[in-house]
Parts: C-alpha cells; sequence; structure tokens
C-alpha cells in the first residue's frame, strides 16, 4: 500500500491532468490506461528482480527486508497516529480551557458591574444619612438648648409654685376660678416639659425615665450561683485584727459641730 | 510595718463610750477593711486582702488548705484561696493573682469574683448587731485623669450590704480620712487617701465636703510599673514594696525601681490635686493654713511623707498649707472614718 501511494505520488509529480477533450484535440482518440498498483507490482518485480541478479541478497531476505521495512513503517504510522490523536485532545482541551476562560472573564465583568452599582448605592445612602444629619443638627440648633438638668428644675419649679398656689386661702369667689385655671396651666406646662424631656431621652436612646432618688438595686447581682451553695472552709477561718484608736473623741467633736451637744 | 517618723499625736481617748452601733468598710482595690468599736473604748479593724488565686480541686489540695487554715471556697470545679493567703500563694508559685477591683472600682475583667468578694466582706464585716445596722462604706470619687463613674460600683456594694442585714450608706473615701484624721483641726483640711487604685482628696470645711476627686494611679501602678522594669510578677513587686524599705534611701536595684515610681506617683497626685484646686470650681477659700492629712496602705512605706513634703515643696499650692502629716494607722484611717460617720449617723 505504502509504494502504490508512493508511485502515485510519483506519477503525479511527473504527469499532467488532461481532459478528454484536450486529448481528442491532440488527435488522440484511444489511450492505454495502468493502475497505480500495478505499477507498483511491477517495481517491486523489478527490484526483486534486480537484488537476485546481484546475487546479494536471495528473494526470501528481500522478502524479509521487504516485510520489516513494512512493519517499521507500520509501527512508525501508528505511533504519529497516536501523537496526531493526542494533539487533537490537547487542541479540544485547550479549546474547553479558553471557552472556560472566557465564561471566567464575562462572570468578572459583570461582577465588577455590580460592585461599581453597590457602591454607588452605599454612596448615595451615605450621602443621604450626611444630609439627614445636617438637617437633623441645623433643626436642634434652631431650636433653644435647653439642658435637660434645667428642664427638671423648671419642672420642680412649676410643681412647687403650683403646690403654694393650692395651698393659699381662698381670698374671694372671684379668685378661686383663677387659681384652678392657674392650675391647670401649670398642669399643662408641666406635661408640655414632660413631654419635651421624654423626647430628650429618646433622642439619646433612653428609653424610660429614670428615677433619680429611687435606689438601684443590684442584689440580683449576687443570687445567680447561691451563695449558699458554695462550699468553703470560711467559717472555720479568724480574719486578721487590728487594733485601732477609738472614734469617741472624733464623735465628740463631730456633734458638736452639728450643734447636738 | 508602719514606721514612727513624725506621726501626728492621736486624740485623748480616755473618754468611755458603750459599744456603739454602726459598722465602717473600707472597700479598697488592695484590701478590705470593717472597724467596728469595742468594748474597751477603741476600735477592732478586720483586714483581708481583697485578691484570690484559683487551684485545681482536688480531695489531698482541699484537705491540705484545711489543715493549714487556709481560707478558700470552691466555685466552678476549682479551689479558690482567699485573701492573704491567695498572696503568698501567688509569690510562692510565681504567679499573679486575681483582683476583684482595678483602679479603685468593680473589675470589669473579673465580674465572677464579686461573690469571693462578697464571701470576704461578710466575713471582715460580720453580723450586724441589730437588723438594719448603718454600714458606712467608702467609694471613690469620679477621676480627674480618666473617664471613669462610679454608679454602679456603689449600687454593688449597696446592695451587696443591704443584703448581709445592714443599712447601707456610701461615703467618699477622702472625706472618711477626713473624719478620721482631722477631728482636732474642726475636721478642716485636705484628706488624701493612697490606696491600690487610685489616690483620692478631699478638702472639707467643718466636715463637709466642699470639693472630692480622684486620679486613677495607687499602688497598682507603682507594682506594674516595678514589674515591668524589673521583670517580675507584679505580686512580688508587691512584696517587695510591702516589705519595710524607706523609699528615701533604696538599698538595692529592686529598692530604687519602687522609690522612683513612688515619687513619681507622688508628683503626679499632687500636679493634679494642684491643677484641680486653681481651675477655681466650687473652690472655697481659708483664712487660715490647712492641714494635709495622708493616709491608705500605700503611704505606709518608710519616708513616704519626707518625699511627699519635698514633692510639694516644688509646687505653689494655690492653699496655704499648715502640716503635712501621715495617718499613725494609715492602713485603717478609712475604715476609721467610715465607722465614725456610721456611728454619728446613729444617735
Amino acid at each position: 500500500m505504502e509504494s502504490v501511494n508512493e508511485i502515485k505520488e510519483q506519477l503525479s509529480a511527473r504527469s499532467r491532468t488532461a481532459t478528454l477533450d484536450e486529448l481528442a484535440n491532440e488527435g488522440r482518440k484511444r489511450v492505454r490506461l495502468i493502475r497505480a498498483e500495478h505499477i507498483a507490482q511491477m517495481v517491486s518485480e523489478a527490484v526483486h528482480a534486480a537484488v537476485e541478479e546481484s546475487g546479494l541478497l536471495d528473494r526470501d531476505a528481500v522478502d524479509a527486508l521487504v516485510e520489516k521495512s513494512r512493519a517499521e513503517f507500520r509501527t512508525v504510522l501508528r505511533e504519529r497516529e497516536q501523537e496526531l490523536e493526542v494533539a487533537r485532545e490537547n487542541e479540544a482541551q485547550l479549546e474547553a480551557s479558553e471557552r472556560d476562560f472566557e465564561a471566567l472573564q464575562a462572570r468578572f465583568q459583570a461582577l465588577t458591574q455590580e460592585l461599581a452599582l453597590a457602591n454607588s448605592e452605599l454612596q448615595a445612602v451615605q450621602d443621604e444619612l450626611e444630609t439627614a444629619r445636617r438637617e437633623a443638627q441645623s433643626a436642634a440648633e434652631a431650636q433653644p438648648a435647653v439642658p435637660a438638668d434645667v428642664m427638671r428644675s423648671m419642672i420642680q419649679e412649676l410643681a412647687e409654685v403650683k403646690a403654694s398656689v393650692a395651698q393659699q386661702p381662698p381670698s374671694g369667689q372671684e379668685s378661686a376660678p383663677g387659681g384652678a385655671d392657674l392650675t391647670a396651666a401649670f398642669d399643662k406646662l408641666a406635661g408640655a416639659l414632660n413631654d419635651r424631656l421624654d423626647s430628650f431621652g429618646k433622642k439619646m436612646g433612653i428609653s424610660a425615665a429614670v428615677g433619680g432618688d429611687a435606689p438601684v438595686d443590684l442584689g440580683s447581682v449576687f443570687e445567680s450561683g447561691g451563695d449558699a451553695d458554695l462550699e468553703s472552709n470560711m467559717d472555720n477561718i479568724k480574719v486578721k485584727q487590728k487594733a485601732a484608736g477609738g472614734i469617741a473623741a472624733n464623735l465628740a467633736k463631730l456633734k458638736k459641730l452639728k450643734g447636738g451637744g | 510595718m508602719t514606721t514612727q517618723d513624725d506621726i501626728h499625736s492621736d486624740i485623748d481617748q480616755t473618754t468611755e463610750t458603750a459599744i456603739g452601733l454602726g459598722k465602717g468598710l473600707d472597700v479598697g482595690t488592695a484590701n478590705l477593711a470593717a472597724a467596728v468599736q469595742n468594748d474597751e473604748g477603741g476600735i477592732t479593724v478586720n483586714v483581708e486582702r481583697n485578691a484570690f488565686l484559683d487551684i485545681p480541686s482536688d480531695v489531698y489540695s482541699k484537705n491540705m488548705l484545711t489543715k493549714l487554715k487556709v481560707p478558700y471556697v470552691v466555685h466552678n470545679g476549682k479551689l479558690v484561696v482567699i485573701g492573704e493567703a491567695a498572696f503568698e500563694l501567688a509569690n510562692v508559685f510565681g504567679r499573679e493573682t486575681r483582683r476583684p477591683m482595678a483602679d479603685g472600682l468593680v473589675s470589669p475583667s473579673e465580674q465572677d469574683a464579686l461573690p469571693m468578694m462578697k464571701m470576704i466582706i461578710q466575713k471582715i464585716l460580720g453580723e450586724p448587731q441589730e437588723p438594719g445596722e448603718n454600714c458606712y462604706f467608702c467609694v471613690p470619687a469620679e477621676s480627674l485623669d480618666v473617664d471613669n463613674n462610679v454608679v454602679y460600683h456603689q449600687g454593688l456594694f449597696e446592695s451587696m450590704i443591704n443584703k448581709l442585714g445592714y443599712k447601707a450608706h456610701a461615703i467618699n473615701e477622702a472625706h472618711a480620712v477626713v473624719f478620721s484624721e482631722l477631728a482636732e483641726n474642726d475636721f478642716t483640711g485636705i484628706g488624701l487617701s493612697f490606696g491600690g487604685g487610685m489616690a483620692n482628696a478631699c478638702i472639707a470645711y467643718k466636715s463637709i465636703p466642699c470639693l472630692s476627686f480622684s486620679v486613677a494611679r495607687g499602688g497598682d501602678w507603682i507594682d506594674k510599673n516595678v514589674s515591668h522594669v524589673l521583670g517580675v510578677p507584679r505580686s512580688k513587686a508587691t512584696a517587695i514594696k510591702e516589705r519595710g524599705i524607706d523609699i528615701r534611701d533604696p538599698k538595692s536595684r529592686e529598692e530604687e525601681a519602687v522609690a522612683i515610681y513612688y515619687r513619681s506617683l507622688i508628683s503626679y497626685v499632687l500636679e493634679n490635686i494642684k491643677s484641680r484646686f486653681e481651675s477655681g470650681q466650687n473652690m472655697p477659700s481659708f483664712s487660715e493654713p490647712i492641714d494635709i492629712a495622708c493616709a491608705g496602705g500605700t503611704s505606709m512605706v518608710g519616708g513616704f511623707i519626707e518625699v511627699f513634703r519635698e514633692e510639694f515643696s516644688k509646687i505653689d499650692f494655690p492653699i496655704p498649707v499648715g502640716k503635712i502629716f501621715r495617718s499613725e494607722e494609715a492602713l485603717t484611717a478609712v475604715a476609721k472614718g467610715c465607722l465614725v460617720a456610721a456611728a454619728i449617723g446613729e444617735e
């Protein structure tokens, strides 16, 4: 087969192609045909004959040599085909990697756009917040700043005035309705001040007013865990004691200062 | 440990008195002290170190501690040694004690130490002589140099002491020094309490406190810095400080470190007091020089009052000052002052 291909190639290299019309124009009405396989066979026989006549190799050795050459050729052909197959596979993988890369690039582009969008939205929100802060600040500045403790003292004074008005003996019929009106006005004012105080507290994050004089009981801190359940040997331990000078004179001086004797 | 140099003379205590009601409690960063009047006309002060140390719990350790009369509590599966024994054990093993209080206030990082402190306070206060007996406990003033707040600290101890059956009242720590040490001066003058976490100051006129404040440096600040420069545990630095040195005449590299930081502390306190007084807010004016009384465990080191006078002479104090002295009973003066307040409240 290989020699036939070679013959064909050689024939192609050394021949020309002509159409039947061209041959007819050349005056050829009939041409002789021969197949490339026959030519290859003729060449092979010629080579065999030439080798036999040379006496260098007998026919069997020639046949063996030819067969060996054919086997080597087939091996080389197989290897080349395998290499071609590997090359085709690598090319396919490369194409697949290129496709994946393109997909990732597209994804990256999309995410970059999303990030840019999110950043712009964040900036917009921050701008809004800043605007709101400025507005709140200017609103607070526009109102007269009244500290909470001043308001508390105002409420207390109102309560005292209200109490003193309530305690005044009625001087006449005409004053009674006026006194009630005054009390009602004080109540209304105190209520408005209380509301204002609450709104201060809410702005500062305090949800309820704390009673100023009521002591805060943190006793529950010591209730969890149950001290009584703690095992210890403290009952059997004596603490270190120091003696110190008495306080009788201190107490006497203090009593004198306070006017108690 | 207390030296006898230039001790302020005590008032005549021959006046007999029955055992009076009322107890005083010094809630200190380093030490807890409870004062009560005794039947001999004097006062008894129970003192315990405000520290603890946890060790692994096993039967052997527990038995050993019991035999050695070392106070302990079993808490969260560990043996917790309490008080002075914790300090000694820490020094033996080269460990640091845990402190329920820091910088004069309840430590935010040792919240689970509160039951330990309650046990110590219960131990040193004992049972009230009658339900609702007055117990005055000291609280520090707010600091000039750090942002702190005593509301939680005060509320915590009020609740704790009320739960023990007393009626708790808070009094400024330096004001208690005025009650204890300035009776001869009609309770007029400046009381200074040098404690473990803070130095408190109170200027009073006829027992009324005019101005109170604190600075957040005390004995612990000295221990921390000495520990840092010498590369020893803080408990070791405390032991060096308390073993009876004289800061005017340090004898070793360790004592020298202590002396340096003591002088720095005193100078810092005086500068802050001076600038606060110079600020002029709520400042009383005195026609005659007033005395300064120092107290507190940190003032007990040898040579303290001499160094104090040296540093005082370097600054131009805005108020005329007469005598500067240290209490004869510096460690218990605050508790004694609290007792005075409690006793007068009972009458």
